[in-house]
């Protein structure tokens, strides 16, 4: 371990005072690109996230926002400039528990394990903190249950605990890979499309929580998704993202039919909940 | 810093060029056997029609005394044991080295990579010599043991598993393994939560199809001489007992069609 680690308790580590006298940005990117050959996937982007911050970004498919939620969450490394989260060089911490412990991804249901069963998918969020042999054992027998059982309680599908992952609806799998969320408990959780295939009931449920677990801790959500109605009501803050290049940064208030349709490109005004 | 796997360009052209010589060579050869068949006299040398036709209408009906139903099944059960102790052999070696010619383990790096390409290359050896074969070699070596089928099922079967069991370890679903992964998973821990139990249901499949045929080696790999099924085939063979052989042939049949079954009740089980 050639740093220490950062606490495990989220919003701990609040001490040390920013050099500039204002608030420490917990995620900052200093021109960070992306290509795959000849496409850019995203342009050089600098942008800074505070502590509390909900950002949504948006975007058409194809506009860089999955790329910069990977870079984000370090399992894609940047062609060129730096990323710093918590203040700390993204290139210098160790994969596994140090990144871990700063920032998590939830995707669109489709980050679990479908053949595990829930309680092992949950506890995958304890992996950058168990040893080899803890995790072998606890796939026999289940470590920390009651971690997993208190987290599934609070999302409400405590009785799943010991079903068949696959077995469960898309809302129930997306609150088991929240479950793993809570138990890995980032500075930052990241999200993409995280509502994408649920019905609208369920889409605002799961923003509730997600935006909740930040509001405990301090840290910052970004995630990606379209519809403006539910990025007004939960975000702080909104991204536009064309063609890996950054359109706008604003606040939610500001997303008016007419910015979405330049962002989307669309003809005629943008219809309130046709993203969906 | 990334355990996000490289993509691994193909050199689409080259492996054409190759499949391509390959078929070439494949039907030059169907050619050349079919054109080395001396048609002028008879695919069925004279008597052979006969003999054909003694040998089918033994089966009606087989030799069901109780006798030679107990060495039947005696038979039967040896070469159970055998196929059973190869392929729990072939799958303690197959296994691990499956996993290490995945390169699903360690981090992306030269030494990772040379590590998958030696241990294919070791895979390659082992089964591209025939079973049959290796017990040829092993009867020199251990004479008439039960170890000999084993082993000559254990060491191409071992390298026929790791072959298989390495693509499935790497076709599963990505997206979960970058979900472990963003959880801190080190690339074993990924393996653990997510090939292993993605890949399971299909390796467990393929390993119960390799059962099968094992069970069908092991029979046949006691015509060198170790007792089994096999071996009393070629005795009733040797005595033109056809009607005992017809027992022998569905009793191994029947071995065949029970791990069938017993497949499916496990697959069924597992949910896939």
């Amino acid at each position: 371990m050639s740093q220490p680690p950062s606490t495990n308790e989220v919003g701990g580590s609040g001490a040390s005072t920013p050099p500039n006298g204002g608030v420490r940005p917990i995620v900052d990117s200093r021109s960070i690109g992306k290509s795959f050959g000849a496409l850019t996937a995203l342009a050089p982007l600098d942008f800074t996230v505070g502590p509390g911050e909900r950002v949504a970004l948006a975007g058409p498919s194809g506009s860089g926002k999955t790329t910069l939620l990977y870079i984000l969450a370090g399992l894609l490394q940047p062609d060129r400039g730096e990323l710093f989260l918590d203040s700390q060089a993204v290139s210098r911490l160790r994969p596994g528990k140090e990144l871990s412990e700063i920032v998590g991804l939830i995707q669109q249901q489709l980050d679990l394990v479908p053949q595990l069963p829930v309680v092992q998918n949950v506890l995958a969020g304890r992996l950058g903190q168990w040893g080899l042999l803890r995790s072998l054992a606890s796939l026999v027998s289940a470590r920390e249950r009651e971690m997993a059982y208190n987290a599934l309680s609070r999302l409400g599908i405590a009785d799943k605990i010991d079903e068949r992952t696959s077995r469960l609806s898309g809302g129930e799998q997306q609150r088991v890979a929240i479950a793993r969320l809570m138990l890995q408990a980032p500075q930052i959780i990241l999200a993409d499309e995280p509502v994408s295939s649920l019905d609208p009931a369920r889409a605002d449920e799961i923003l509730a929580l997600l935006t909740d677990l930040v509001e405990d801790s301090k840290g910052a959500v970004i995630a990606s998704l379209h519809d403006p109605e539910l990025i007004k009501k939960y975000f702080s803050r909104v991204i536009g993202l064309r063609e890996g290049v950054l359109q706008f940064d604003i606040p939610p208030q500001q997303l008016t039919a007419p910015v979405l349709a330049a962002l989307y490109g669309f003809d005629r005004d943008f219809p309130n909940n046709s993203a969906l | 810093m990334i355990w996000i796997e490289p993509p691994r360009p193909r050199p689409v052209s080259r492996f054409f060029e190759t499949r391509r010589l390959l078929s070439l060579i494949l039907v030059a050869a169907l050619v050349w056997s079919v054109a080395s068949v001396d048609w002028t006299g008879g695919i069925v040398h004279s008597g052979g029609g006969n003999a054909l036709k003694d040998f089918f209408l033994a089966l009606f009906p087989p030799d069901l005394s109780p006798g030679f139903l107990k060495l039947a099944l005696a038979a039967s059960w040896q070469t159970v044991v055998h196929a059973v102790a190869g392929i729990t052999l072939a799958l303690i070696i197959g296994l691990p080295l499956g996993v290490l010619a995945s390169g699903s383990l360690g981090n992306p790096g030269r030494s990772r990579l040379a590590v998958a390409a030696t241990v294919r290359f070791v895979l390659a050896f082992m089964r591209s010599i025939h079973e049959l074969v290796w017990a040829v070699l092993f009867v020199t070596a251990f004479g008439l043991s039960s170890l000999v089928v084993v082993l000559a099922i254990a060491i191409p079967y071992a390298g026929i598993l790791g072959r298989i069991y390495s693509e499935l370890l790497n076709d599963v679903p990505q997206e979960p393994l970058d979900g472990l992964r963003s959880s801190g998973a080190s690339p074993a821990k990924v393996l653990l939560y997510g090939r292993l139990p993605m890949a399971l249901p299909e390796m467990l499949s393929y390993g119960f199809y390799r059962f099968e045929c094992g069970i069908r080696a092991a029979a046949i790999m006691s015509f060198v001489g170790i007792r089994g099924l096999g071996y009393e085939i070629q005795l009733s063979l040797n005595d033109l007992l056809f009607s005992q052989v017809w027992t022998l042939l569905l009793f191994l049949v029947a071995l065949v069609l029970l791990v069938d079954y017993w497949s499916t009740r496990v697959r069924r089980s597992l949910g896939s």
